[in-house]
């Protein structure tokens, strides 16, 4: 039994990698990992905002047209769109000055499609962590024992605290909230700001879709339950924390 | 599909969690509803046993219609202990008035934050601009976090951590222009 972590510096933040095999070797995983720093530098190349060159810049100037683009830009636009209508434009890549830009969804996207390649390169266990919004598979294997990746949710105010533990065997879970890049900015009395929620937690197994949940959340906090109503989010829960009580408020089958 | 809903909320309820729809503002100068901190006015939840689940009707909710989450009162945060926030450096002079940040681009629109300073502590911030158009109100008050939720973060516990996204970076961006304008 393999089990090797990995860092990869890329998208403006970290993506963590924690992978477990029972069949390959540490050489296999590293061979594979080469193969994920591929994928993801070029998700940044096709999608950055930041980068002028990248498709996404080019749509954004209105040099090209959408079916000009590869097949994943095209894919991540129709996804964006489908996402924008469950969360009634709550999660608007389209309204954003400048134009569109898919950051909010290309993340879980693309890790979901890292593990994918993991997986199929023969790695059981996979953790992909893109700076808080995570695909997992297979569970994980400590010391010895097969069970769920155990996955904490910490604390906006306090990196060290961990609010609660999710158990994930195969899916993602994505968090937004009043975290932290940088430098914190606190009033005397409160801490931090955010818009309709402080954290706002989303599971289920489309890693593009549960980081756009979670970002759409922020803004529509308890307006936004009703969305996991809907047919095509029966797999899907959130766990909010509450602005202003410090409460939280959850729904669907993975809060109880 | 059976469907559950929990809400846990601290010791602070009824403060008008929903938010109000309503059009961007900024000359919005309607005082906060929500009681600070020591206000004698500020409701306190009735504590229960302990948080409860309520079952959501088991046929899906058809699109459109909201799934409203009903609130439950847990028990009290007993020993729930005031964090220490950390301080923003104290304004050397009494500052009073309102400022507006830049304006950011966020990864899901653009966020610009205005706030309000009387005798140099900020006592109402919102959002001029959110993504959805938004307009927003905060106020302050201690946040007891879910203490009875707490666990300690000890590796042996979890295999990862989520909870890192970026999404209020133009908050923080914005509303420290606003400070620096506050000359706070």
């Amino acid at each position: 039994m393999v089990r090797k972590r990995y860092e990869i510096h890329v998208w403006g933040t970290v993506l963590f990698l924690d992978l477990g095999s029972s069949k390959l070797g540490e050489a296999a995983i590293d061979a594979a990992v080469e193969g994920v720093k591929k994928f993801v530098y070029g998700v940044d190349e096709d999608f950055s905002t930041y980068k002028d060159g990248s498709f996404v810049s080019r749509l954004r100037r209105g040099e090209i047209a959408i079916e000009q683009c590869p097949a994943d830009v095209q894919e991540v636009w129709h996804l964006c769109a489908a996402a924008r209508d469950l969360t009634g434009g709550a999660f608007d890549p389209w309204a954003v000055a400048g134009g569109f830009d898919p950051s909010g969804y290309v993340k879980g996207w693309a890790a979901d499609r890292v593990a994918l390649s993991l997986v199929e390169a023969g790695c059981e266990n996979v953790q992909v962590n893109a700076a808080g919004d995570l695909t997992l598979r297979g569970g994980v294997v400590e010391k010895g024992v097969a069970g769920p990746w155990k996955i904490g949710v910490v604390n906006p105010d306090n990196r060290q605290e961990v609010l609660r533990i999710f158990e994930i065997h195969d899916g993602a879970i994505a968090t937004s909230g009043t975290y932290e890049r940088g430098a914190h900015i606190f009033d005397p009395h409160s801490g931090t700001i955010a818009i309709g929620a402080k954290s706002a937690t989303v599971l289920g197994p489309d890693g593009g879709l549960t980081d756009a949940l979670a970002t759409a959340l922020m803004v529509a906090g308890e307006d936004g339950a009703g969305w996991f109503g809907r047919p095509e989010l029966a797999e899907y829960s959130a766990w909010v924390i509450d602005r202003h009580s410090g409460g939280a408020w959850g729904v669907g089958s993975a809060i109880s | 599909m059976k469907r559950a809903i929990l809400i846990a909320t601290g010791t602070v309820g009824g403060l008008g969690a929903v938010l109000a729809i309503t059009p961007p503002t900024f000359t919005s100068t309607e005082s906060s509803s929500m009681a600070l901190p020591g206000s004698s006015a500020a409701p306190v939840a009735t504590p229960s046993a302990a948080s409860s689940v309520a079952a959501a009707p088991t046929t899906p909710a058809k699109s459109g219609s909201t799934t409203k989450p009903t609130t439950v009162k847990p028990a009290a945060t007993a020993g729930a202990q005031t964090q220490a926030p950390v301080v923003a450096a104290p304004a050397t002079k009494a500052v009073s008035g309102t400022f507006t940040g830049d304006s950011v681009d966020v990864r899901y629109g653009f966020v610009q934050v205005k706030i309000t300073v009387e005798n140099g502590k900020i006592t109402d911030a919102q959002a001029v601009t959110a993504p959805s158009g938004r307009n927003d109100r905060w106020t302050q008050m201690s946040v007891p976090v879910l203490r009875q939720r707490t666990l300690a973060a000890q590796s042996a516990n979890i295999s990862g951590v989520s909870g890192a996204s970026f999404t209020s970076y133009g908050w923080y961006t914005s509303l420290a222009s606003a400070l620096a304008k506050a000359g706070m």
